[in-house]
């Protein structure tokens, strides 16, 4: 083989490995999209954490609670309470309910964040159902809770200390990936005229 | 002027390869290039044929042709993949990019003959596929950003996401084989005196958009799968009930989708440097600025993907950056701008076709920048994302300014080609008629999406159907200046002979040392560049 066909080989080798990297990073990026959410708390990701620092002042900040579910999940699904007022770095307990409508066991999975999206990471969740799935019997009915605090930095960053509310949203989804939605898909969906 | 020891080929005793082989097997950098732009035009008379039907419907509010909006929305689809994947990026790099990036370095071919065939019959393939998924099920209707959970199979059921998926996996593949092959053929291949700081720098704007691909289709190909795989193997991906994120395919669409039009438009940047510099008689002004502002452009066309999501909730500081970064990149092209103008001045300046097309490039180019600088703002972007303030921004530096620079280089390069000289005085109208027709086009756009005329609509509330109307009928005199150019296309093949330079002595690259049409083996014999002036 020639000196520029080896040459050229090389090249062309080192180049589609490159590129093959670069599917590599492609496919990094979905676990590494989480970490990054989790980490700084953008998007309104909130934090975990294992133990709140306790109340450190009298400054409060108001909680709103919001909870929402998909169609295709046949439960009812709500806050107990609409809002709490907090102190800062308080530990604080709050509660959902959740009731399975259907005939059959049906496990479902919460997704959650907060607003203001700034809030993220100013929120920190100690112990929460959303950790785990949640699988009601027909018909059960059970309430689930939230601990949480929020740290007090909040209001020492720039960015977040004109905040007053954090609404903390759940939605609840069918755990199970919808093998139903392919046939039941109304085709006319798409065919609507204005 | 370059030199070269080149002798005459004619009598070469070729065994020229029998049609199949020669057109089905071709291992020919000039043959090669010839398909991609025979498939380019193909694809741009379906891609314009659908376009013009969406302007058809939009002359006037209701409903007049398309009643069903599904099929409207697969015409977008098709017409926007169809144009960027199929008529652009062939017509570019592997139309010209393919035809004189070896002629100009002194090279005999390319450095991988076999591959570069690959790459033009995956495309083709691609292309097949395509239109397939336009026409079996109920087509693509998700706009050519193919967005979750629009594009997943409960939104979209049936193969045709699927069959478009697959499309766009073949066109990358081919343009991934095809950088490859450009990248080393100018790293390797180059004559000897030739340095890369002395190559012309239509084939340096080849070198940088080949990297482009390189980094920035991979992650399409990802993002692809993930959506294949999503909407037919149970993966999430993008689902948010089971962990995922529609948003991440935002990000990894727009990672991907920023760079593809940097390497829509820097080969654009290459033929204008060309054509510009020929055309004035005099080398371009700022040969390393415009080199580097090229790989600049590049560069930092990769940090700046998120302009195009400036709605979906992004912090403020987030959003900041990504303005910024932006804005950043008229600097470069600011460079470039001023040194095409520089060249000009105190130039000889001859007003032939391909000269009136680049100066309309430069020109229009710089009307479609301007309104990318007011939409990077992301407050101001706020009110105009997804409008057509954001359509006749991309329609001006895509479909005006890049299809400018394609006929640019058409015409400036058709001689060597095919050996005949086009009609002069058709393709004067021609050009006029096709560069009214795209102003009357695109610039009432401004004024509608300003007035907060969304997109992707088949149907619109009436106080919008003035702009709407005058839009329609830059369409029609679009289609007519496509005509033309169609017809002049044909007359060309039967036009006068044209000489080894018909350019006279503002042509100073390799491509016009050898006789029109290039013989089909050229640089057998290296020509040898060192010591002669740069070759640019």
């Amino acid at each position: 083989m020639s000196g520029r066909t080896k040459s050229n080989r090389r090249l062309a080798m080192a180049l589609s490995g490159f590129v093959a990297g670069m599917v590599g990073l492609a496919y990094a990026s979905v676990p590494l999209y989480e970490l990054f959410c989790q980490v700084t708390g953008y998007g309104g990701t909130p934090q975990v954490a294992t133990v709140a620092p306790g109340p450190v002042s009298d400054k409060k900040i108001v909680i709103r609670f919001d909870a929402n579910t998909n169609p295709k999940l046949p439960w009812k699904f709500k806050a107990a309470q609409t809002e709490m007022t907090v102190k800062l770095g308080e530990q604080t307990l709050a509660f959902y309910e959740a009731q399975n409508l259907d005939r059959e066991d049906v496990t479902g999975t919460a997704v959650f964040n907060v607003t203001p999206l700034k809030a993220g990471p100013y929120f920190s969740k100690i112990e929460c159902f959303c950790f785990t799935e949640q699988t009601l019997t027909a018909g059960q009915r059970i309430d689930m809770p939230v601990q949480f605090f929020i740290d007090p930095e909040i209001f020492t960053d720039p960015d977040t200390k004109d905040v007053t509310t954090v609404t903390l949203s759940y939605t609840f989804y069918p755990a199970e990936p919808e093998e139903k939605s392919v046939d039941a898909a109304e085709p006319d969906n798409k065919r609507k005229k204005s | 002027m370059a030199n070269t020891a080149e002798a005459h080929h004619d009598d070469h005793d070729h065994h020229m390869p029998g049609f199949f082989t020669r057109w089905f097997c071709s291992t020919n950098h000039k043959d090669i290039g010839t398909l991609y732009i025979l498939v380019s035009f193909i694809a741009a008379i379906i891609g314009g044929a659908m376009s013009w039907y969406i302007r058809l419907e939009l002359a006037a509010p209701g409903i007049q042709y398309i009643d069903d909006f599904q099929f409207y929305n697969v015409l977008v689809t098709a017409h926007g993949f169809l144009m960027v994947f199929f008529v652009v990026m062939p017509a570019m790099i592997g139309g010209f990019g393919n035809w004189f990036v070896p002629l100009m370095i002194g090279a005999p071919d390319m450095a991988f003959p076999r591959m570069n065939n690959i790459s033009l019959w995956l495309l083709v393939a691609g292309f097949i596929l395509l239109l397939l998924s336009a026409v079996i099920g109920d087509g693509p209707g998700t706009g050519w950003t193919v967005y979750p959970p629009l594009s997943s199979q409960e939104y979209q059921p049936g193969p045709s996401v699927d069959l478009g998926i697959l499309s766009l996996h073949l066109a990358g593949a081919s343009s991934i084989l095809g950088a490859i092959n450009f990248i080393v053929t100018i790293f390797n291949m180059r004559a000897p005196g030739m340095t890369i700081h002395r190559m012309p720098l239509f084939v340096w704007a080849i070198l940088i958009t080949a990297f482009l691909l390189l980094l920035a289709l991979p992650v399409l190909a990802g993002a692809l799968t993930m959506l294949l795989t999503d909407r037919n193997f149970g993966t999430a991906f993008f689902v948010p009930g089971q962990g995922g994120d529609p948003v991440l395919w935002q990000h990894l669409f727009w990672f991907f989708g920023h760079p593809e039009v940097y390497i829509i438009i820097i080969p654009a940047f290459g033929i204008v440097s060309q054509i510009v510099s020929t055309f004035s008689n005099k080398p371009v002004f700022g040969y390393l600025g415009m080199a580097y502002a090229m790989s600049a452009i590049g560069v930092v066309g990769f940090i700046v993907w998120a302009h195009h999501m400036f709605t979906i909730g992004f912090d403020v500081s987030t959003r900041a950056y990504f303005t910024a970064a932006t804005m950043v990149i008229a600097v470069p092209t600011g460079v470039k701008i001023f040194s095409w103008l520089a060249t000009m001045w105190g130039g000889s300046i001859k007003f032939e076709v391909p000269m009136l097309y680049a100066l309309g490039f430069i020109f229009l180019f710089v009307v479609g920048g301007v309104t990318g600088i007011t939409l990077a703002n992301a407050s101001a972007d706020l009110v105009f994302h997804d409008t057509y303030f954001v359509v006749a921004h991309f329609h001006y530096v895509m479909a005006i300014a890049a299809i400018l620079a394609m006929f640019a280089g058409y015409f400036y390069w058709i001689g060597k080609m095919c050996g005949r000289k086009y009609p002069r005085g058709m393709a004067k109208l021609q050009f006029w008629v096709f560069f009214i027709g795209v102003n009357v086009l695109f610039f009432p756009q401004h004024f509608s999406g300003f007035a907060g005329m969304p997109r992707r609509i088949p149907d619109y509330p009436a106080p919008y159907e003035g702009w709407n109307y005058v839009s329609s009928l830059g369409a029609l005199i679009t289609m007519i200046g496509t005509i033309l150019f169609f017809i002049i296309v044909w007359r060309t093949f039967y036009g006068e002979e044209a000489e080894a330079n018909e350019w006279g002595e503002g042509a100073t690259t390799l491509e016009w040392t050898v006789a029109s049409p290039a013989p089909w083996h050229t640089h057998e014999l290296l020509p040898d560049m060192t010591g002669k002036a740069p070759a640019e």
